[in-house]
C-alpha cells in the first residue's frame, strides 16, 4: 500500500495510502447490508375479487367467460357460451407438478382456440371440511393462468363462478 | 479534575523485544516487518459488499416474517409494492399487525355473506382514507397519473399500481381456501378491488 519515492540523493517521501477510513466505511456498509439483507425473494400475484356474489347480482356478460374451479381431487376448466365444450376435468394425482403442467397445457389450448384476444379468467376454489383445498393450490392455479397469458385474474367464491361444472 | 501524566505505554514504557528490534531494525538481528497485511481483508470486504448490494431488495421490508406463516411458491416475479397488509397465519388473521380474528372462528362461521365483520370495519376505514388521499391529491403526481390511467383501463407496470383499493394478502400456504374466499370477499366489500397475493419465488 505504500512506497518510498525519490530515493537517491534527496530525502525519500512516504506515499503510504491510508486505507483505514476505507476499511471503516466498508465495515459499516457490510454490517448495514447484512442486517437489511433479504434472503427470500418475495413476489406478488395481482388479482381482482370478482364474480357474482351471493348477496348481489352483476350484469350478464354476453361474451364467453373462462372459469376454473379448483377442488381437492379435480381441477375443472370451462366457459360460458361455448356450446361445443363442456367442463374439462383434470384429475389430481400424487404429483402436483405434473397436474399443474397439464392444467397449463389445457389452459393454453383454451386460450388459443377461444380466448386469443382475451386476458380475463375467473378462478375459484371449492373447499369444505371433508375436501379441503389449500391456498397453495389456488396460488398455483392463478400463477399458471398468468403464465399462459390470462393477466386479469378474477378470484371469486365457487358460487360466484359464471359457469360451473355439472357434477 | 487534576491532569495526571500519562501512564505506561505499550512499546514506550513496556518494551516489546520483538517489536523494538523490528522497528529499530537493529540490535544485531535482522529487521522484521510487523505490518498487518490488510489486502486480503479489503478484498474480502469488497466482494462481500458487492454481493450484498446486488441482493439488496427493498420489497422484503414490506412484509414481516411471522411464526406459522410459510408463503406459497409461484413463478411470478412481479415485485411487491407498498400497501396495507392482511396477514393470515395458520391460527390468526391480522391487519397491520393487529389481531382481527382467529382462523378457526372464521371457519366456524357459516354466514352466507362470507364477510369477516371485524376485518371489514378496519379495511373500510383504511380504504376510505386511502381513497381520500388519492382524490385530494396527497399522492405524488406520478401516482396520480397511474391512478387516472387505471381508471381509463391502462394497465400499469407491475409494482406500480394505484394505491387506491390496493391491499396485500400474506397467507400461509396451508390456509384453507374457505378462509381466503372470505378474506377476499371482505376486502372487496370494504373497497379493496385489487389484491396482491404475496408469494415466494420458486
Amino acid at each position: 500500500m505504500g512506497a518510498a519515492l525519490g530515493t537517491g540523493d534527496k530525502k525519500s517521501v512516504n506515499v503510504d495510502l491510508n486505507i483505514v477510513p476505507f476499511i471503516d466505511l466498508m465495515s459499516c456498509l457490510t454490517a448495514f447490508l447484512l442486517v437489511t439483507a433479504v434472503w427470500v425473494n418475495i413476489a406478488q400475484i395481482n388479482i381482482a375479487p370478482k364474480g357474482k356474489n351471493r348477496d348481489q347480482t352483476v350484469k350478464e356478460d354476453d361474451r364467453p367467460i373462462l372459469s376454473v374451479l379448483v377442488q381437492e381431487d379435480k381441477i375443472w376448466i370451462g366457459a360460458t357460451r361455448i356450446a361445443e365444450t363442456g367442463f374439462d376435468p383434470i384429475p389430481r394425482t400424487n404429483d402436483p407438478d405434473a397436474d399443474w403442467r397439464l392444467f397449463e397445457e389445457k389452459l393454453k389450448g383454451w386460450k388459443t382456440n377461444y380466448f386469443n384476444d382475451r386476458t380475463d379468467i375467473e378462478i375459484a376454489a371449492e373447499s369444505n371440511v371433508q375436501h379441503p383445498v389449500k391456498y397453495q393450490d389456488l396460488v398455483s392455479a392463478m400463477d399458471h393462468a398468468i403464465k399462459v397469458g390470462f393477466l386479469d385474474v378474477g378470484l371469486t367464491d365457487p358460487a360466484g363462478l359464471s359457469a360451473r361444472p355439472q357434477q | 479534575m487534576p491532569v495526571h501524566s500519562a501512564g505506561p505505554r505499550l512499546y514506550k514504557s513496556i518494551k516489546f523485544e520483538h517489536l523494538v528490534k523490528g522497528a529499530h531494525g537493529g540490535g544485531g538481528h535482522r529487521a522484521s516487518n510487523v505490518a498487518l497485511n490488510l489486502t486480503p481483508f479489503v478484498d474480502m470486504m469488497t466482494i462481500l459488499v458487492s454481493f450484498l448490494l446486488m441482493v439488496f431488495s427493498a420489497s422484503g421490508q414490506l412484509l414481516q416474517a411471522q411464526k406459522g406463516l410459510e408463503l406459497p411458491k409461484a413463478e411470478s416475479k412481479d415485485v411487491l409494492q407498498q400497501a396495507p397488509v392482511i396477514v393470515l397465519t395458520r391460527n390468526e388473521i391480522t391487519y397491520q399487525g393487529n389481531l382481527v380474528a382467529t382462523v378457526q372462528s372464521v371457519l366456524d362461521d357459516d354466514s352466507p355473506t362470507l364477510k369477516i365483520d371485524a376485518l371489514y370495519e378496519r379495511l373500510k376505514e383504511a380504504a376510505e382514507k386511502i381513497h381520500a388521499d388519492v382524490v385530494v391529491g396527497k399522492v405524488s403526481p406520478a401516482v396520480k397519473k397511474i391512478c387516472d390511467g387505471m381508471k381509463n383501463g391502462v394497465r400499469p407496470p407491475p409494482g406500480q399500481l394505484c394505491p387506491d383499493g390496493l391491499a396485500i394478502v400474506q397467507a400461509d400456504e396451508t390456509t384453507d381456501a374457505r378462509v381466503i374466499n372470505k378474506v377476499v370477499k371482505t376486502a372487496k366489500d370494504a373497497g379493496f378491488e385489487n389484491l396482491l397475493f404475496a408469494v415466494k419465488n420458486r
